[in-house]
Order: structure tokens, then C-alpha cells, then sequence
């Protein structure tokens, strides 16, 4: 297969078939992270900040990608909130104060929970596949995986706040390895990383996702997934605002 | 005889004269500086206003606060940091705030709101928010209640046009409706009755909050309901917590009012997860005066090292200070334009004088004084006459000055009301003796001196037999 | 007989007279000149609210201002336009869609006010179109392009649209408004380097720069150095009137600058329809109708007469909206006011002094005069009479000078360049065009009578109190 698309791009330099090959490519891995239909994981996240550094526990569940509902399970004083996703609504549940509270994107402007996942992340409106062309610029390796370098521009009319970004895709397993996330001007804002490559309930996927934000020296976000389930059978009331109530 | 023997001899020879000379330097003077003291005052009290309601003089932050107001950028309040800054002569007390961001909440409706943290007894000297408590609402209810009363019709017109207002003083409230002064005894029971609203303040210290009007409004909350805050709090972790409603204010700024909720500091610290630190520590000072407050500033800046700063209120309050500069410049244009007028005044009366002296410049000269030397006696003349104008506009200036300082002119009661409004006290004040004294005066000499230059020119030129007809 | 006898009695002295005539003439002329200049200036502040961000008269849901809530619209508004259109003194009427959100760029997002309008009718009543910023687009060029947005330069700044860049074209421009040597070769440091935004370039621009230096020319430094990118895009984020959030991607079409920074740090104007669209609006709804009068003048009337019409609605005129512009045009009454008054108390003194000698100096003939039988009363009115003329003599040249040079200025203007800073802080243009209305030369005019009136007083009473006989007795 590798050998089939190398000569591919040897033998037909045309722009054209390179596009084609290119939008495949990351709609493969796209497909690896979002083409599950259901998921459940439990994960750290730890935020890193020049003066400090905090760590969350969370257990997710995942309904294609208009649902998800977050709990979390660690430290003591944030224990027991929850989140909820609705297509573009988002619920908070807070024990401390007993109240569900319906979040404004203006809550969000800062980072979910401190920390660099924004708003945009979090609704996950925009799609890699559907709202960029995609052209691959070349190989790189990284973390020891030889990969594509596929720079992604921002179609026309696209709800993407990004100019364009380059990605670089695992040439064998089609894993997201890297990100680098450009605003139009060519300012660098935000850099993705992808590591410590395991094999999770059957398949290989990046247990470490690093967030790291241009503009402020020393920030960066890091989750570790502990584990992570696959196509559970969940039904979609499970997404609702009493469980995130009793979510445990 | 000596040059100013003579000058002096001949101011009082004819005195009427010298006294109508002299008279329109000390008005000149006397204008001058009410002017002045009137232009300073009004700019003075209502920038101290909106200084001293909000930002203070002197603040001490974080050092990277400024910059950047997020939560994480606060300080430790210590004793030894208090004591640093209380030990410095100019300082009265320190006053503590916490500022932040939230997201409040009345189960029905939310809204993202602004948080501050404050002294319930310390901040009556910054923007002292319980005398800014709602007394009265005009609601619809309160309104058709007081109709069925028996009142005069003006109220009744008056109280539809004023449908939904809330006041926080008597006075605002009787100024608005045209309440008039005879009918204040019967009215304001009525008003007591119906409108009036059942208000608080911070009294048991626990989790309590102000809420401005316009947001309970929204809100659709009132004293005794419970009000959630959301928000992020110091080091990412999540704010949550559940107030009660302990009174509604009234702040000038209608854009603030319908987001701000006031927290007592300790009750702020808890809830942002920053328990003994700040945002903001503002210095009262003992002496408000300008030079006073740059030396302190300038002591507490070499005693207060990183991650502290010191803050004066000129860059607190950019815009402030370029819109004081701007009027300041107007007010010396007025000043100037003052002169002019009073410059003529004072060359009028010494051509008139010239004019009328010529017979007896021509008699003196014609007997043999020389011309310089009676140039010269002139000179004296108008030094004395300008002296003695000025020191009496002095005179009179002073007493009026002071009259003034301690009873600034009050504006008629519909402006009063629409500064009021603003946060301004509805005054114009007068600045008490300053440098602004030595400064006019000094001007005035100078065009005094410059009118002499004419009469002394006149004599040079003048040729006797000419001057004997006259 | 008396009148002509004053008038005849205020020229035997030439060369006093003149003088008194003069320094009254200066000091109205002065004063006028002043009031006229500010009067141009805060009714130029005026015009620039009303032209550019609340036009006279605006009609909104009775709740709307409230909380700026989606669901507190009017409905039916082209009726009610219609019947507003046809009213004698309208010049304009439109209507908006108001809808509060986000703005969101790569790098940074901030809270705006989105306001939904037709470009075209907007043009009848807004200004706004005319205070683009050059080189940086246009306002709303091609209709079909749904996307553009027209924003404030501030809220460019906040969401770092705009940028700063020092490169050999910056340099150029520096050298070319004489900047000192010394302080372009520190900056050629950064020469090929972009800043993100304002702050980080302040803090690179503060780590080569003295703090004096960069107190006088940080502004011009930045001023040259920053970039702009037609075309840039950013997302708006907003709820609909279902409560869903929804949102979209917009360009910057162009930059508007106005004095007013609030209102350009949030106000960004996109088309009626495409933001009717995405909160999914039915036609014929908005939450403001925006009103242009022909006269100023008439804005009380009218919001009484709108106020009667739709009662059901809010009706608000400028005044009560800008409260504070209110506040300024009254109190600029009064400044006025009280100014022409010291003016005039300082003239008066001169013209005391001058009437004074001019009765201690016709002492022998005054006293001739009562001798002979004349009336006290006429006596006394006769001073009277010879000082309002002198005062009214002054006035009105004064006033005439005045008006001359206030009606020469007030087409071109005068630029108060070095005072351009303060006047712009404070909201005013520093080119201003000075305006007196008749009524104020009519105030002034009164004003001066009575001053000369009172002025004789003191004079007159004195020559009252002379003995005849004594008086024929002086030399």
C-alpha cells in the first residue's frame, strides 16, 4: 500500500491526483478519531503554566459527534461536575452549588476548565475533511514514525477561524501526529502533538495529545488517555441533562 | 527730590485719578482670580470624583496585573505588605479589592457579570456603594397605587414619564417627579409606602451580595433571593457559589449597573480559590494634593519591590488625564481672552490719563525737568498704581475666594440631578489659594508695566511748546 | 432732546471715548469669538453622535434596552416606517436587527454588539460609511458578498487583526517624519519581525527604548508599523431566537474610525439578511427603527408626536440616549453664559472709571445745569444715556466684527493642530467650525445694555449728590 501510493506520487505529479491522495489520506485519519460511533475513555489532564500546574481526572462518553458528556472524577474540589454537549449547547453541573447552568461561548473564551481546549475545540463545529483543501508537501518523521506533511487550507466559505494548518499523518497507521494550526496572516497560533502511540481496545491510536498555545511562554495542555472503550451501546438519552446529574 | 518720592507725591495729588487707575488693575486682579479659582475648583472636584470613587490615587497590584486582569495575576495580601505601606507618612489606611469575571446565574437567566470584592466599612471611603442602596422604585404597581391616592396632577404626569426608575436618595426622586417643596411632608410617606424597597447591606458577612438594579432586573431577582456565580477561578479551578441577595444599588453607570455584583472581599478570596490575596490594594492618603501624592508614589515605588507595583492615578485613568489637560488648556484660552478684555482696560485708562496730563507734562518739562527723569516718575507711578491694584484685588479676592471654597455655588436642581446622576457632585467649587495667585498677579504686572511704555514714549516725543497749548 | 444731548456729550471726548468704545468692541469681539468656537465644537461632538451612532430618534421594543434580548423586537415595521417616512420633518427612516455575541479570530475573541442593516438605506441616515479608514477596504462594496463585516479599527486592535511590522518600508516612513537617528537604529533591531499584537510589540518596543522616548514617539512608531489584511476573516458566535447557538464566518470589509472608542471596540455592522438568516428571523421584524430628522431642532417635538403614534413602543431621542451629550449642551449654555457675564463685569469697571471722570470732570457744568433748573431725574438719565451708548457703541461693533469673522471661519475652519491631542481625547475634532446663533448676538445685546445701565449707576448717582453752588464754584 505504502509502496502503491509512494510510486503514485513519483510517477503522476499532478496537483490533481496529489489533492486527491491528500484528502484521502486525512480523511482516514480523521475517520480513526471521529468515525466511531460511540466511545467511553477516562483520561488525565494536566495544565501547565509557568507559575503552576494542575491535573484533572475525567471519564468521557461520546455519541458521534453531537454528544458527549464529561464527569470529573479528580481532584476533591472539582469532583462531581459535569459537562454536557448538545450539538452547539453546552450544560454544566455543579455539586458545590447543586445548579445545572447552561454555558454562554462567552464562559468559554477562556479554555475549558483552564486550560487551552477552547470553545472551538469543544463544539468541534468544523471538520478537517469537509472545510480545507488538502496538498501534501512533503514527509517528515516524528516521534520516530515516518509521516506526511499535508498542508490543510481553509475553504472560502468554511466556519474556521484558522487560515490553514499543516498536519502531519503516521504514513502507516494514519495516525494525527502532528498539528500546527496558522491563522491567515501565517501567524503561528497553536501546535498539536500526538505521542506515546499504544494499542487501546484493539487499535493504535495516541494515548498522549499535547496542546501547546503560541502566545504565552510556558503553556501547555496534556491529556493522557488511561483507557478507552469503542462503539459502547449508549442511547442518546443518556445525554441529557438529568444524568449529568447522576452521572457517576 | 528722588525719583519715587515724586511718583509717590504726584499718585496723591490727584487722587480720584490714581484711585479710578488703580481700581481697574484690582478688578482686573479680582477677575482674574475668581476666575481661575472657579475654572480650578470645578475641574478639580469633579476629577477627585471620579477618581476617588473608583480607582483612588495609589494602587498596589500584582506586576502583571495591569497588563493582564486575568485571576491569576494576584498578590499576597501580607501583614508585612500593609505595614510597608501604612508606615509611610502620607498614608491613612489601605482598602482591599478583588475584581474578577463571572457568570451569574437565577436559575431562569444568566449573564456574565462583573465581580468585585470589597471592604463593606473601607469602601465607603472609594465608591461607597451602601449609600448607593435603592430606596424607591416606580413600578407599574406602586404607580396606579399612589394615583388611587389623592395627589396633586402634576405628580400624576410626572410619575408616567418617569415609569420604571429607581432612585437611591430622596432628593433624586423629588427632583425628578418636580415634587415641590410643600408637598414633600404629605408626598414622600406615599412614596415610603409603595415604592419604596425593602434594601440592605453586607450585615452578617457570610455569602452575601449586591446586586446593581438593572441586573436584578434582568435577573428578575430581589433582596432574599439567591443569586449562583459561576466562573474560573485562581489556577484554572472552577468558582461556584450560592449568594443571598443582601440589597440592590443604584451606580451611576448604567453600562456597569446591569453587570456588577458586590462581594465582601473574604467571601470574593473563598469563592475565586485565592484566599488572602488581591487584585488591588488602593492607598488612602492623608494629603490629596499633587505633589503629595507623587512623593508618596515615589516612596512606596523604591520601598515595594517585585511582584509588586505601584500604580499612581494618572495611568489608572489615561483618559481622565488627557480630557483634565484639555480642559485645563480651554480654561487658560477663558483666562486669556479675560486678559485681553482687562489688558485694554487697564491701557485705556492710562491713555486717558496721558491725554488729560499732557498740560502738565508740557509745564513741567518747559521749566526745565528732563525728559528721563519725568519718564522715569512716570514709571515709578504706574509700578505704585499697579502694585496697589493688585495687592487690593488680592485683598478682595481673598475673603471671596474663601467665602466660596466653603460654599461652592450649587447648580439649579435639573442639572444637579443629571450630574448627580453621573456620579458628580452637582457643584461648582472654588480652588482655595494656591500658586494660581502668584501666577495672575504676575500677569497683571506685566500688562501694567507694558501700559507704561505708552505714557513714557508720549513724553519723549512730546514737544513742549505743543503740549502748553494743550 | 436728551438722547441727542448724551450722544453729543459721549464725543467731546474723542480719544476717551474711542478708548472705552474699543476695549468694549475687543472684549465682546473676544468673547463671542470664544463662545462661538466652542459652541462649533461641542455642536460639531453633537453632529458626529447623532451622524455616526444614534442618529435623532430611535424606536426600540419597550424592553429592549433592557438586556438587548433577542425575543424584545417590533414587528410589523414596515408599516410603521412607512407611516413614520410620510411625517413633515422626517429626512430618513431604517431599521436594524440588533444581536449580541461574540467575535472570534485565531488568536483571541471579545464580546461585540452585531448589527444587522441595509447598506444602502443605512447611507440616508449614518455617516458611518464616510469614516472609513483608508486603506482598508470599503464599506460593504458588493452586495452579494454576504460575509463582509464593517468594524471599528479598536475592535480590529482587540482581535489582532491588526498587527505591527517593522520592515524596510516602516524604516523609510520613520526616517521620512525625521525621527532621530539614533532611536531608527535601535529599532532596525526588529527589522523583518511581526507582532501579534499591540502588547507584545509595546514590550519589544519598551525593551530598545528609553522611557522617554518612548513616551514621545511610541505612538508614531506604532502608528507606522501597523499591518492590516483586507479580507480578514473572523467568526461571530451568537444565539438565535430559538436558543440555539449559531454563528458564522464573516470578513472585514473595511474599518471604520470614529472618536467614540466604546462604541468601535464593539459595534460590527454586516447585512440585514444574512444575520436575519442565521437567527433565523422572520421578514418585517427588527429591534430598532432609526430615524433621521431634517432639523435638529425638531427632535423633542417629533419624539412627542412618535411617543403619542406607538405607544405600545419606546420611543428615545438622542438626548435621552447620550444622556451625557445632553448634559454637555446645557452646561456649555451655561458656560457661556457666565463667561459673556465676567466679560462684561470686567468691561463694566472700565466703564465706570470712564463715565466717573467723565461727571467729576464736568463737575462746573453740571452743576450749571441743576443751577439752571434742570431736572435730577434728567440729569441722572443723561449720564445713563451717554454710558449705554458708549457700552452699545463697543457691543455692537464687537458683534459685527464677530459675526464677520465667525461667518469667514465657519466654512473653512480653524485647525487647533497643537491642541489636537486634548481636543480628541476629549471626544472633539481639532478642526473646528465656529457658530453663533442670532439668538445669542440678541442675549449679548441685552447683556450689554444692562451692563451700561448699571455701570452709569454709581457716576450718576455722584453727579446727583453735587451742591450746585459748590460746583460753580470749581475751577
Amino acid at each position: 500500500m505504502k509502496t502503491l501510493i509512494t510510486l503514485v506520487l513519483i510517477l503522476y505529479p499532478l496537483s490533481f491526483i496529489k489533492a486527491q491522495d491528500a484528502s484521502e489520506i486525512v480523511k482516514r485519519a480523521n475517520d480513526k478519531i471521529n468515525g466511531e460511533e460511540s466511545s467511553y475513555s477516562e483520561m488525565k489532564m494536566t495544565i501547565i503554566r509557568p507559575e503552576w500546574q494542575r491535573t484533572l481526572e475525567l471519564k468521557n462518553w461520546t455519541k458521534g459527534t453531537e454528544y458527549a458528556l464529561s464527569l470529573i472524577t479528580a481532584p476533591a474540589r472539582d469532583k462531581g461536575q459535569s459537562f454536557l454537549k448538545r450539538g452547539s449547547e453546552m450544560w454544566n453541573w455543579n455539586p458545590t452549588i447543586s445548579r445545572m447552568i447552561k454555558l454562554p461561548p462567552s464562559m468559554m473564551s477562556q479554555g475549558w476548565m483552564g486550560s487551552d481546549y477552547t470553545n472551538d475545540d469543544i463544539l468541534k463545529e468544523s471538520s478537517v475533511v469537509e472545510d480545507y483543501t488538502h496538498e501534501i508537501t512533503g514527509e517528515d518523521e516524528i516521534e520516530g514514525r515516518l509521516c506526511y506533511r499535508i498542508k490543510m487550507t481553509a475553504r472560502e466559505d468554511a466556519p474556521v477561524i484558522w487560515g490553514y494548518q499543516i498536519r502531519w499523518i503516521d504514513k502507516e497507521n494514519y495516525l494525527f501526529m502532528k498539528a500546527e494550526l496558522y491563522d491567515e496572516d501565517g501567524y503561528l497560533v497553536r501546535t498539536e502533538l500526538g505521542k506515546n502511540i499504544k494499542i487501546m481496545d484493539g487499535r493504535l491510536i495516541p494515548s498522549v495529545l499535547e496542546l501547546i498555545p503560541e502566545d504565552e511562554e510556558g503553556y501547555k495542555t496534556i491529556v493522557e488517555i488511561e483507557e478507552i472503550k469503542f462503539n459502547i451501546s449508549i442511547d442518546d438519552n443518556f445525554f441529557s441533562q438529568q444524568n449529568l446529574k447522576r452521572v457517576r | 527730590m528722588k525719583n519715587y518720592k515724586m511718583a509717590w507725591r504726584n499718585l496723591w495729588r490727584n487722587r480720584r485719578r490714581t484711585i479710578i487707575t488703580a481700581s481697574s488693575v484690582l478688578f482686573a486682579v479680582f477677575f482674574a482670580l475668581l476666575m481661575r479659582s472657579l475654572q480650578l475648583g470645578t475641574y478639580d472636584s469633579m476629577y477627585k470624583n471620579i477618581i476617588e470613587s473608583y480607582s483612588g490615587y495609589i494602587q498596589v497590584q500584582d506586576e502583571e496585573f495591569w497588563e493582564n486582569k486575568i485571576v491569576d495575576n494576584v498578590f499576597e495580601d501580607t501583614e508585612e505588605l500593609r505595614g510597608d505601606i501604612i508606615e509611610d507618612t502620607n498614608v491613612e489606611d489601605v482598602i482591599p479589592r478583588f475584581e474578577s469575571f463571572a457568570l451569574a446565574s437565577s436559575g431562569s437567566r444568566s449573564k456574565g457579570v462583573i465581580v468585585m470584592g470589597i471592604d463593606p466599612q473601607k469602601e465607603k471611603l472609594l465608591s461607597d456603594v451602601e449609600d448607593k442602596l435603592v430606596k424607591y422604585r416606580l413600578t407599574d404597581e406602586a404607580i396606579s397605587t399612589i394615583k388611587s391616592e389623592d395627589i396633586p396632577d402634576y405628580l400624576v404626569k410626572n410619575m408616567d414619564l418617569f415609569n420604571g426608575n429607581s432612585y437611591s436618595s430622596d432628593g433624586s426622586l423629588q427632583t425628578d417627579l418636580g415634587i415641590k417643596d410643600k408637598d414633600v411632608a404629605t408626598l414622600m410617606p406615599l412614596f415610603k409606602k409603595y415604592a419604596g424597597v425593602d434594601n440592605g447591606y453586607f450585615s452578617t458577612g457570610d455569602n452575601e451580595v449586591l446586586v446593581g438594579d438593572r441586573l436584578s432586573q434582568y435577573l428578575e431577582l430581589v433582596k432574599g433571593d439567591t443569586l449562583i456565580l459561576v466562573g474560573q477561578a485562581y489556577h484554572g479551578h472552577t468558582a461556584a457559589g450560592k449568594y443571598v441577595i443582601a440589597g440592590i444599588v443604584k451606580i451611576p453607570n448604567p453600562d456597569i449597573e446591569n453587570k456588577i455584583v458586590y462581594l465582601p472581599v473574604d467571601v470574593c478570596q473563598n469563592l475565586y480559590y485565592a484566599n488572602g490575596m488581591l487584585t488591588s490594594m488602593v492607598v488612602h492618603l492623608k494629603d490629596n494634593n499633587d505633589d503629595a501624592i507623587d512623593n508618596t508614589m515615589n516612596r512606596l515605588a523604591s520601598s515595594l519591590d517585585s511582584p509588586y507595583r505601584v500604580l499612581g492615578w494618572k495611568e489608572m485613568n489615561e483618559t481622565l488625564v488627557q480630557q483634565l489637560d484639555a480642559d485645563n488648556k480651554s480654561g487658560i484660552i477663558m483666562i486669556g481672552i479675560l486678559y485681553l478684555v482687562i489688558a485694554f482696560g487697564v491701557f485705556g485708562t492710562v491713555l486717558m490719563m496721558t491725554a488729560e496730563r499732557r498740560r502738565e507734562f508740557g509745564v513741567i518739562i518747559a521749566i526745565g525737568m528732563q525728559k528721563t527723569k519725568m519718564a522715569m516718575v512716570m514709571v515709578y507711578e504706574m509700578l505704585y498704581i499697579g502694585l496697589l491694584g493688585i495687592l487690593a484685588g488680592v485683598a478682595i479676592a481673598l475673603p471671596s475666594i474663601i467665602y466660596g471654597y466653603h460654599h461652592p455655588i450649587h447648580f439649579p436642581s435639573k442639572f444637579a440631578k443629571m450630574w448627580e446622576d453621573y456620579g458628580f457632585e452637582p457643584v461648582m467649587a472654588f480652588q482655595w489659594i494656591d500658586k494660581y495667585f502668584l501666577s495672575q498677579s504676575i500677569v497683571v504686572a506685566i500688562i501694567v508695566l507694558v501700559a507704561v511704555i505708552y505714557p513714557v514714549v508720549k513724553i519723549r516725543k512730546m514737544k513742549e511748546v505743543n503740549a502748553l497749548k494743550a | 432732546m436728551i438722547t441727542k444731548t448724551a450722544w453729543k456729550n459721549v464725543w467731546r471726548n474723542k480719544i476717551r471715548s474711542l478708548v472705552v468704545i474699543a476695549s468694549v468692541t475687543v472684549g465682546i469681539f473676544a468673547g463671542v469669538f470664544a463662545v462661538g468656537v466652542m459652541n462649533g465644537a461641542i455642536d460639531q461632538r453633537i453632529d458626529e453622535v447623532i451622524d455616526n451612532e444614534v442618529s435623532h430618534i430611535q424606536i426600540t421594543h419597550a424592553d429592549f434596552r433592557a438586556n438587548n434580548d433577542l425575543a424584545c423586537n417590533i414587528k410589523d415595521v414596515s408599516r410603521i416606517e412607512e407611516s413614520i417616512s410620510g411625517l413633515e420633518g422626517v429626512q430618513a427612516v431604517s431599521d436594524r436587527l440588533f444581536v449580541v455575541g461574540m467575535a472570534n479570530t485565531a488568536s483571541k475573541s471579545t464580546g461585540v454588539n452585531i448589527i444587522g442593516i441595509d447598506p444602502e438605506k443605512e447611507k440616508e441616515i449614518f455617516g458611518l460609511d464616510k469614516e472609513l479608514e483608508p486603506r482598508t477596504g470599503e464599506y460593504f462594496g458588493d452586495p452579494d458578498r454576504e460575509e463582509l463585516a464593517y468594524i471599528g479599527v479598536d475592535l480590529a486592535k482587540n482581535l489582532n487583526i491588526i498587527r505591527y511590522e517593522i520592515n524596510d518600508k516602516v524604516i523609510g516612513e520613520l526616517k521620512s517624519a525625521e525621527l532621530p537617528v539614533e532611536i531608527i537604529s535601535e529599532i532596525e533591531k526588529y527589522s523583518g519581525e511581526r507582532f501579534d499584537n499591540e502588547r507584545s510589540f509595546k514590550k519589544a518596543m519598551r525593551s530598545v527604548l528609553s522611557d522617554k522616548n518612548e513616551s514621545e514617539y511610541g505612538k508614531l512608531i506604532m502608528e507606522k508599523s501597523q499591518t492590516f489584511r483586507e479580507r480578514a476573516k473572523f467568526t461571530l458566535t451568537f444565539v438565535d431566537s430559538h436558543n440555539q447557538q449559531t454563528g458564522g464566518v464573516f470578513r472585514v470589509g473595511g474599518l471604520y474610525n470614529i472618536p467614540n472608542s466604546m462604541f468601535e471596540s464593539t459595534q460590527v455592522f454586516v447585512q440585514d439578511r444574512i444575520l436575519r438568516r442565521l437567527i433565523e428571523f422572520p421578514e418585517n421584524t427588527a429591534h430598532q427603527i432609526v430615524i433621521r430628522l431634517k432639523n435638529v431642532d425638531d427632535t423633542r417635538a417629533m419624539t412627542r408626536k412618535l411617543r403619542n403614534d406607538f405607544p405600545g413602543l419606546e420611543v428615545l431621542n438622542w438626548k435621552q440616549i447620550q444622556p451625557d451629550m445632553a448634559m454637555m449642551s446645557d452646561f456649555a449654555g451655561v458656560m457661556y453664559g457666565f463667561f459673556m457675564v465676567i466679560i462684561l463685569a470686567a468691561l463694566a469697571f472700565g466703564i465706570v472709571n470712564t463715565m466717573l471722570m467723565v461727571v467729576l470732570e464736568r463737575i462746573k457744568e453740571l452743576g450749571m445745569l441743576t443751577a439752571i433748573g434742570m431736572n435730577k431725574k434728567k440729569v441722572f438719565r443723561m449720564i445713563m444715556t451717554e454710558s449705554v451708548f458708549l457700552s452699545l457703541t463697543g457691543g455692537v461693533s464687537g458683534m459685527l466684527v464677530s459675526w464677520i469673522i465667525i461667518k469667514l471661519t465657519s466654512t473653512r475652519g480653524i485647525n487647533f493642530g497643537s491642541l489636537q491631542e486634548g481636543f480628541e481625547a476629549m471626544g472633539f475634532s481639532s478642526h473646528i467650525y465656529p457658530e453663533i446663533g442670532v439668538d445669542f448676538f440678541l442675549i449679548v445685546t441685552v447683556l450689554i445694555i444692562i451692563t451700561g445701565i448699571l455701570s452709569s449707576v454709581y457716576p450718576a448717582l455722584k453727579a446727583l449728590r453735587l451742591d450746585p453752588a459748590e460746583a460753580l464754584r470749581t475751577e
